[in-house]
């Protein structure tokens, strides 16, 4: 009885050893996508101006080790600072308001076929009913794994 | 050879007899001073005078000579006790009492000498802190004092809140059982602590382990199983005040309770106030992402938060019957770091700075009211146990009102709340079959009803139904070999209720034109969910080495969050969504304990393997809503495994040394994240510990010095959106004593914690997810005083 007892316990935990040292080989993707708007072309940059009426192109980079899949741009007002940016600088904010009509706008994209680089272009009209002032524009990126960047800018809308 | 001693010790102290002149035989008992049970195996030694007491706890002094004696009684788990014996001609029967000892040398231990028998023979592996181990390694919150026990660690959020896990599994997956009772307050949320306060309980047991056979849905990963502290004796009052100040975070804590008993009747009290500032780290800015908050001087602001508990309770003892109600009332306030609500950068008007002991915006508040009731009716072979209780749990959760998406700003900062009733019954009946086999059937029935509040919706307004029966035997086939055997059933019912978005949202139709609409965020949904639990196990006992091998299937029934939810959860700032086709959760472990203790060193080790066929996982997907990363609740197969290692040895007589390791590996088998982790994985930790028994120094008596060293690898294993954690070493330091104040015996304790500053991150830090780093160095003065 004692012998069996002991040597079940010892092939039970020489087993557990041995499929500890056995690690999977599973090819795991570790790295998040990266978005940046601070190169030439990027769109708005920080402390922009953008005027009503007028048609602008949000551009930004996106980049990923495997396979890049959505995005999603969100534009919302900030005249209660209630956040800021990330890019590094201070922009001037108008006095604190409440917000009347507010611009609001939020879009998801897909890229298709598993890219690994690829540049953001949003033709965005501003339209002329809304209220002007602080605003916050933000990117964010997936890839296919499901790990996610996300970039944001101050801007401002103006007449 | 034994008759033969006997003989010669017979023959040699009938000699003694015959010589002696005026000699005594006395008769007396050692009873505990707490049960009024006898205890067997105590030393009572006085000059020329030697006994042990006998399994009914009787001894006999032999020829004892008149005069006056200092007797001292000893048993390990009990505090030592001199008395004086005057003996003068009339033979006297002595009755010895003793107390459970508040200074064991082992922190961490089996209370007792039975139940230290009973827990090895028991195959699940279970380990008990003792009301002493609580008093010596008491931090922030009940968890954290725990987390000493290799296997046991938490997931913190601040300085006073944490949640138990059990070898990396924590929320749902460990029942938290307090007098009996399932503790329900809303555990699923990782920034939700564990409402209970910390003082006043008895020993604490913790189940590493399958346990739903015992006590049903969530039991997965284990059980802390918080008992109530042991009656008080009979014609009794005694108190104690316990009294806390830290320098971390500015702490100032008050605890104090009584307990009077007459004859049967018995009752305690217990009133807890603590009150603290911004805990401070040891870093003055912190980089999230691309952000910067610079911390004004290291206070992590907005962290403050105050306790404050009342409990009461009654209780009537006789010969076959013990009962005891209790009332008890925990409130919690807490902020949150302001810098980042959750994962969401927020700036704010509100001057945070301006005081590190106000509570701003966002915080939460909880209030858990218990009433919960324990009776034991013990018979012939039989004894009856009811548990009977109800728990209400009130939670809110206030943040500045901010617009999001096509929310417009709330009108006020209650963004949620939860209000959760609960009424438990437990019965149970254990029974002596025969000799070594005794058989304990009952049923659990538990009913919850869930409704909430507030401009946020996370998870939606539920009823939840649940009954299980179950019988287990513990069988004795030889003094050596014990069986524990069990099965249960359980059946759930649960109701979700309908939740609609109180704003309209944009939608844009197919022929390009816009409509507004009130979205549907949870249905109406009747589920019934069925399961069947088991356990079986072994336990044998070689010398002073014991193996334990356990098999178990427990299960979880799927909460209404992972069911329904359908909305933005703020604090991680992406969308949630339920899936209302999930199956119970159900989990397969193999569990095994070796422990050798030999007089000099004791060494143990158990390892584990854990199979799940459907473990409920939130999916981070790629795609979006609105903007913002949808996180779906699925189902895969998971693989687990690891083991603690332990180890402790006594030099010198007055230096014990312990080293224990806990590692776990797990791995998602099937599904979106195959090949990846679970989330919060703890690291492979060390803990190194030495604590030397000083003799006496100066008006100290028994001073103590601890030392901690805790060694903790890298977390490279992580599942999105978690970081890769570095690892680190932390060392605390302790001292403890006791010393006479005012004629009453007082224990102080001195703690160091994190010695040198460092700065390091805790995989399983609610806030490691936006780099915050762990709390700094804390000096923490705490004393008790009993009286």
């Amino acid at each position: 009885m004692k012998l069996t007892i002991k040597h079940l316990f010892f092939i039970l935990f020489s087993a557990c050893i041995i499929s500890c040292s056995s690690d999977d080989s599973v090819d795991k993707d570790e790295e998040k996508p990266t978005i940046t708007i601070q190169y030439a072309g990027g769109f708005p940059q920080a402390c922009a101006e953008l005027q009503k009426g007028q048609t602008y192109t949000f551009k930004a980079k996106v980049m990923d080790n495997k396979a890049l899949a959505s995005y999603s741009l969100d534009l919302h007002h900030n005249f209660d600072h209630h956040t800021h940016d990330d890019q590094g600088e201070t922009c001037d904010l108008n006095p604190i308001k409440q917000a009347v009509n507010p611009f609001i706008f939020m879009k998801n994209y897909t890229i298709e076929g598993h890219q690994t680089a690829y540049e953001i272009n949003i033709s965005l009209t501003i339209p002329n009913d809304i209220d002007s002032g602080d605003y916050h524009c933000s990117y964010s990126v997936t890839d296919a794994t499901g790990w996610q960047s996300r970039t944001s800018v101050d801007i401002k809308i103006i007449e | 050879m034994f008759h033969k001693t006997l003989c010669a010790w017979l023959s040699f102290s009938l000699c003694t007899l015959s010589f002696a002149q005026k000699t005594f035989t006395i008769e007396g008992t050692v009873k505990n001073a707490q049960t009024q049970s006898p205890i067997a195996g105590v030393s009572i030694i006085g000059e020329g005078i030697f006994a042990v007491s006998a399994d009914d706890g009787s001894f006999t002094l032999k020829n004892v000579g008149e005069g006056v004696y200092t007797l001292q009684a000893t048993h390990l788990g009990y505090t030592p006790k001199y008395f004086d014996l005057e003996v003068n001609g009339q033979p006297e029967n002595l009755l010895v009492t003793l107390s459970e000892s508040n200074t064991l040398l082992q922190e961490v231990q089996l209370l007792g000498k039975t139940k230290e028998k009973l827990a090895k023979e028991q195959p699940l592996v279970t380990v008990e802190a003792s009301k002493a181990f609580m008093e010596a390694n008491r931090e922030n919150s009940l968890m954290q004092t725990l987390s000493k026990i290799p296997g046991v660690s938490t997931i913190n959020i601040g300085s006073g809140q944490s949640k138990p896990v059990i070898r990396g599994l924590g929320f749902n997956r460990v029942a938290v059982v307090q007098n009996g009772i399932k503790h329900e307050a809303q555990q699923w949320g990782s920034d939700h602590g564990l409402e209970i306060d910390q003082y006043g309980m008895g020993a604490i047991q913790i189940i590493k382990g399958s346990a739903s056979f015992m006590y049903g849905s969530d039991a997965i990963a284990g059980v802390v199983n918080i008992k109530p502290a042991a009656a008080p004796e009979e014609h009794s009052f005694s108190g104690e005040v316990n009294l806390l100040g830290e320098s971390n975070n500015n702490l100032l804590g008050i605890s104090t309770g009584i307990q009077a008993r007459k004859e049967k009747w018995f009752y305690r009290a217990r009133l807890t106030f603590r009150d603290y500032g911004d805990y401070k780290v040891p870093t003055n800015r912190i980089n999230y992402e691309n952000y910067i908050f610079e911390l004004h001087e290291n206070h992590l602001r907005n962290t403050a938060g105050m306790e404050a508990n009342a409990s009461f309770s009654v209780g009537y003892i006789s010969d076959h019957i013990k009962s005891e109600t209790f009332f008890s009332n925990v409130y919690n306030k807490n902020g949150f770091f302001a810098n980042a609500h959750g994962l969401e950068v927020r700036t704010s008007s509100i001057d945070y700075d301006r005081s590190d002991r106000d509570i701003d915006l966002p915080y939460h508040q909880v209030n858990h009211f218990k009433i919960t009731n324990n009776t034991v009716i013990t018979g012939n072979k039989h004894t009856l146990y009811f548990e009977t209780g109800f728990q209400n749990n009130q939670r809110e959760e206030h943040s500045e009102p901010v617009p999001h998406g096509y929310m417009p700003k709330p009108a006020h900062s209650k963004e949620r709340e939860f209000h959760k009733n609960t009424f438990s019954l437990n019965i149970r009946d254990a029974f002596q079959m025969q000799k070594g086999h005794s058989m304990h059937a009952g049923v659990n029935l538990e009913f919850q009803q869930n409704t909430i509040d507030g401009w946020g919706f996370l998870i939606p307004a539920f009823n939840r139904f649940t009954a299980g029966v179950f019988a287990y035997n513990q069988l004795e086939i030889n003094p050596n070999l014990h069986l524990q055997a069990g099965l249960r059933y359980d059946f759930g019912f649960l109701d979700t209720k309908a939740h609609v978005d109180w704003y309209p949202s944009t939608r844009t139709n197919e022929d390009g034109s816009t409509s507004y609409i009130y979205l549907q965020r949870a249905q109406n949904k009747q589920l019934d969910f069925g399961n069947m639990s088991a356990s079986v196990g072994l336990s044998y006992l070689q010398n002073h080495t014991t193996y334990k091998i356990n098999i178990g299937k427990s299960f979880r029934m799927p909460l209404a969050n992972e069911l329904a939810s359908d909305g933005v959860n703020y604090h991680m700032y992406r969308y949630e969504r339920g899936n209302i086709d999930l199956d119970p959760e159900t989990s397969y472990q193999l569990d095994i304990d070796i422990d050798h203790t030999a007089e000099l060193f004791s060494v143990g080790i158990s390892p584990f393997v854990n199979v799940f066929d459907n473990f409920i996982y939130l999916n981070p997907t790629p795609n979006y809503f609105e903007t913002l990363q949808i996180y779906e609740y699925t189902q895969n197969k998971v693989f687990r495994m690891g083991a603690e290692v332990r180890a402790s040895t006594t030099l010198f007589d007055n230096l014990q040394v312990d080293a224990s390791m806990e590692y776990v590996y797990s791995r998602q088998t099937s599904g979106a994240k195959k090949g990846f982790t679970l989330p919060f994985a703890p690291p492979l930790s060390t803990l190194l510990s030495a604590s030397y028994q000083f003799k006496k120094l100066l008006f100290f008596k028994k001073p103590q010095f601890i030392v901690d060293y805790r060694i903790t690898a890298a977390q490279d294993e992580i599942v999105p959106p978690e970081e890769k954690t570095a690892g680190y070493q932390v060392l605390n330091m302790a001292l403890m004593s006791h010393f006479n104040l005012f004629k009453y015996d007082a224990q102080c304790r001195l703690k160091l914690n994190n010695a040198f500053d460092t700065k390091y991150f805790n995989h399983t830090s609610f806030y490691r997810l936006i780099d915050v780093p762990e709390a700094g160095r804390n000096i923490s003065l705490s004393l008790t005083i009993p009286f």
